[in-house]
């Protein structure tokens, strides 16, 4: 499991860095987008403890097994949210620049240089 | 007494949202956003009154106990940096008040400086390494709107470029957090300081000390991660980059200062060295690239990255006194440098085009002798001049540096240094001094002075009573020296 979790993490991570270092910014945006999914992937893999069992229920009729990590979870439901609105506001900066620069490619997008 | 350390996160957060349902009442709002500044500035100078009387404040959201609950800590590095924050951002509030920009009409502005406002406390109080991580995204996601509204058009571009560089800066830090919750399974600072002091340190924790190292420095803007500074900065409304060239930077800093000196104490030598390196780098290109900028805020803000080399060749030293001056340096770096930033933006609002390019205003200073006075003021403070509290910093960084014997650094520091001076008085001189070239149209009302005047005011106390602030940084230091202080503080026992 570990294995594939590491795999899966490493070819995210590729594939955004790709993405990011695009010129056009929307496809940018969705390496961006494509590094935080990975980041969150790397936090399930990172549980403090491999559980399979539900974490928090009765322990009248908790199954067997060693409960799942919650923590874990609750950080990646803030990272997902917190990922969520830069990934909004930045497409949102981005249709407004175009409209306002009339441009999406970050090689004219330069106005600041100097 | 432990309460208090709420206020100056919750109490911005709360006025956020209260006036945000009073869009439509630009007043009320400013009045919320001043009540709210002072609140969170009453309540961190509060929580350094009590850290004076020995006492290291601690509140465990929810009343959940450390290690399991996230738990705001006041400790005196922490209260130091936050009582600049909210002094900072309360000036910036006021500045806003009297400012002429069509930004700050804007009803999201006042809610989103207060944000940024909060942001940036709790980065610094937050004893919990994730919140630190929440912290700081909301600082960088209420700036990087404030920066995209700004008047000037090429905000947006910047806030683009930001956004797309913290977000490098984020995956650095929650990969540095991942990893260190997977070795050791807390997220607790004094408790992963804890267990490390243990001994236990396997590799994946040391490759989180490279991952948060490389977080903190972008951050802050540290050569190599330097580059998107001058553009984001310069582009924002004039309250903003006032906060942001003096406040937010140091937060970076104050993430290197506590991972060193909390966390990874033993691999501090190693970063030490490596902080030295950068800040020397930054030292020489921040200053060499205000030199030859073309913009007066632009100007400001390469100095910026310039004394943040200093900041660092002082935590880099690592001794006892040269910490201390890299502290003391900080407060007054900030004070100095959000004062010369609104003053430049003050100068820009009087002329037709809202620009602050140099080859534009030769000569608009001439009917604002006070201006002029202030601005020359700040510079020579900025510079190190007596008896400014630039120079109190400088001399005790120099001081430091002696003591440390590292000859050939402090020569390249002070040597380096001296350009500070160089492009400081060539603006004051431009701006001020220079006979206008052709006929210069200026508005005739611009952005209210009282915000600087009263920072530039507290440079000058800050430089004949400097004692005060040197010995609080060494007490701050001696506390620091000792991390079981601190962790026995949080996790009790």
């Amino acid at each position: 499991m570990n294995v594939l979790f590491a795999l899966a993490t490493g070819v995210m991570f590729g594939m955004g860095v790709f993405q990011l270092l695009r010129r056009d910014l929307i496809k940018a945006a969705m390496g961006f987008y494509i590094l935080f999914a990975a980041i969150n992937l790397l936090f399930l893999a990172v549980g403090a403890y491999d559980g399979t069992a539900p974490a928090y229920v009765d322990a009248s009729n908790q199954p067997d097994g060693q409960p799942s990590d919650p923590l874990v979870q609750a950080l990646i439901l803030t990272a997902i949210v917190i990922s969520f609105g830069s990934y909004a506001l930045l497409l949102g900066f981005i249709a407004a620049s175009s409209r306002r620069f009339k441009t999406v490619d970050s090689n004219e997008l330069d106005h600041l240089k100097g | 007494m432990n309460a208090l350390l709420l206020g100056p996160v919750f109490v911005p957060l709360l006025l956020a949202a209260i006036s945000v349902v009073l869009a439509r009442n630009r007043s009320l709002q400013q009045l919320l956003g001043l009540v709210g500044s002072v609140v969170a500035w009453l309540c961190s100078v509060g929580v350094l009154l009590a850290n004076l009387q020995g006492e290291t404040l601690v509140y465990r959201l929810g009343g959940w106990p450390p290690p399991f609950g996230i738990a705001l800590v006041g400790d005196l590095l922490a209260s130091l940096f936050a009582v600049m924050a909210t002094t900072i951002v309360a000036a910036g509030v006021l500045y806003t008040v009297g400012c002429k920009d069509v930004a700050v009409t804007y009803p999201a502005f006042m809610p989103l400086f207060l944000c940024m406002g909060a942001g940036l406390s709790g980065a610094l109080y937050t004893g919990d390494i994730f919140t630190l991580f929440v912290f700081i995204e909301l600082t960088v996601l209420a700036s990087v709107v404030l920066v995209a509204i700004s008047d000037n058009r090429l905000g947006l571009e910047a806030a683009i470029k930001y956004l797309f560089i913290s977000a490098m800066g984020t995956l650095f830090l929650l990969t540095g957090i991942a990893a260190l919750y997977a070795t050791f399974g807390t997220l607790n600072m004094a408790d992963i300081g804890q267990l490390l002091a243990g001994g236990s340190r396997p590799l994946l924790a040391q490759a989180a000390a490279v991952m948060l190292m490389c977080a903190f420095l972008l951050k802050s803007a540290v050569f190599p991660f330097h580059f998107w500074q001058p553009d984001f900065h310069a582009a924002a409304p004039t309250p903003v980059s006032a906060i942001l060239s003096s406040v937010v930077v140091k937060v970076g800093i104050y993430g290197l200062i506590r991972m060193t000196t909390l966390m990874f104490t033993a691999e501090a030598p190693l970063i030490h060295d490596l902080l030295v390196l950068l800040g020397v780098f930054g030292v020489f290109f921040g200053s060499l690239g205000a030199l030859r900028t073309y913009d007066a805020k632009r100007l400001l803000a390469y100095s910026t990255f310039g004394q943040v080399g200093f900041i660092l060749v002082g935590i880099g030293w690592g001794t006892a006194a040269t910490l201390a001056a890299a502290l003391v340096y900080v407060v007054n770096h900030s004070v100095i440098k959000a004062a010369l930033l609104m003053l430049a933006g003050a100068i820009a609002s009087r002329t037709a085009t809202k620009t602050a390019r140099l080859s534009e205003l030769g000569g608009v200073g001439k009917v604002m002798p006070m201006t002029g006075v202030l601005y020359l003021l700040g510079g020579l403070a900025l510079a190190g001049a007596p008896p400014l509290n630039g120079f109190v910093s400088k001399a005790a960084l120099v001081l430091g540096g002696i003591d440390a014997q590292e000859w050939l650094i402090l020569a390249l520091v002070v040597g380096a240094g001296l350009i500070t001076l160089l492009y400081m008085t060539r603006t004051w001189q431009l701006i001020f001094q220079q006979a206008p070239s052709g006929e210069v149209q200026l508005k005739p009302a611009g952005d209210r002075q009282i915000a600087p005047a009263l920072l530039i005011g507290l440079c000058i106390v800050l430089g004949l009573y400097g004692g005060p602030l040197l010995d609080f940084a060494a007490r701050t230091v001696a506390q620091l020296g000792d991390p079981q202080l601190y962790i026995r503080a949080v996790l009790g026992g």
